[in-house]
């Protein structure tokens, strides 16, 4: 299956979640279980970087819905990349683009998060 | 499903497993792309039949049918696709179990296969559920 999944963390800057390949009904679970680990170490705000993923389904905007809910819960932030016209459409078809901050880089994701926190 | 007339037929059967969703995605790629879609229709009917499978296999992990398999019929017409998928997922019967946040994923993906193709129709067939899909190719 083709995906990958890395979690990049920079003291003073949010965690990032970097995806790539496919995330679907196979493959989202992972993410999921990350997203908790991350939530369980006390982290409050989070990037997804979705720039290098090609596929993304349902069972994936599940457990971004699920992440941001669990985040503003604890009065933090989630915001995702999404520089892919193609995974872009899966959000504005599903009108989730406007539930989500979606930005087209991580210098701007992470200038957004910067913003937020000071 | 064997009487439908068309030019040429591609069926697939495979596990009702999520490892194997990729499989049918990859299988519907391949005949999509071998009739007069643009290129986003190609994109729209991978995402529509791997939501379709997607439900499926979420059916049979619900109603402990996941050791049954996924029959994907596809024929392909002059100016359209059709696609039949055949699951033995056992009833779509809501329980009312909550499923803390992961609830959306079944809305979402019915909602994404109605916009994504033309036409949709799902219905119970024998120990599962039969969707089928339409997409026609436009003029271009």
């Amino acid at each position: 299956m083709n995906f990958k999944m890395e979690t990049h963390s920079i003291e003073s800057e949010p965690p990032v979640i970097e995806l790539e390949g496919e995330v679907d009904v196979y493959t989202a679970p992972q993410l999921k279980q990350q997203m908790i680990n991350l939530l369980e170490s006390g982290a409050k705000e989070l990037i997804v970087d979705l720039t290098k993923v090609d596929y993304l389904d349902s069972t994936a905007l599940g457990v971004l819905i699920g992440g941001l809910k669990r985040m503003r819960e604890r009065e933090g932030n989630m915001v995702l990349v999404c520089p892919s016209p193609r995974i872009l459409r899966v959000f504005e078809i599903t009108g989730l683009d406007k539930i989500f901050e979606i930005y087209h880089s991580l210098e701007d994701a992470n200038e957004s998060m910067g913003k937020e926190s000071g | 499903m064997a009487n439908n007339q068309c030019s040429a037929c591609v069926d697939l059967k495979f596990p009702c497993r999520p490892e194997y969703v990729g499989v049918a995605r990859l299988a519907i790629l391949g005949v999509a792309s071998r009739m007069r879609f643009s290129y986003d229709d190609v994109e729209d009917i991978r995402l529509a039949v791997g939501e379709a499978c997607t439900t499926s296999v979420e059916w049979a992990e619900r109603n402990g049918k996941a050791d049954t398999d996924i029959m994907l019929h596809s024929e392909i017409g002059e100016d359209s696709l059709v696609i039949d998928i055949f699951d033995q997922a056992g009833e779509r019967k809501d329980d009312g179990r909550e499923n803390e946040s992961d609830q959306e994923p079944e809305n979402i993906g019915a909602l994404l296969i109605t916009l994504l193709v033309d036409e949709v129709e799902v219905v119970p067939h024998d120990e599962g559920t039969h969707v089928r899909m339409v997409k026609h190719a436009r003029q271009r």
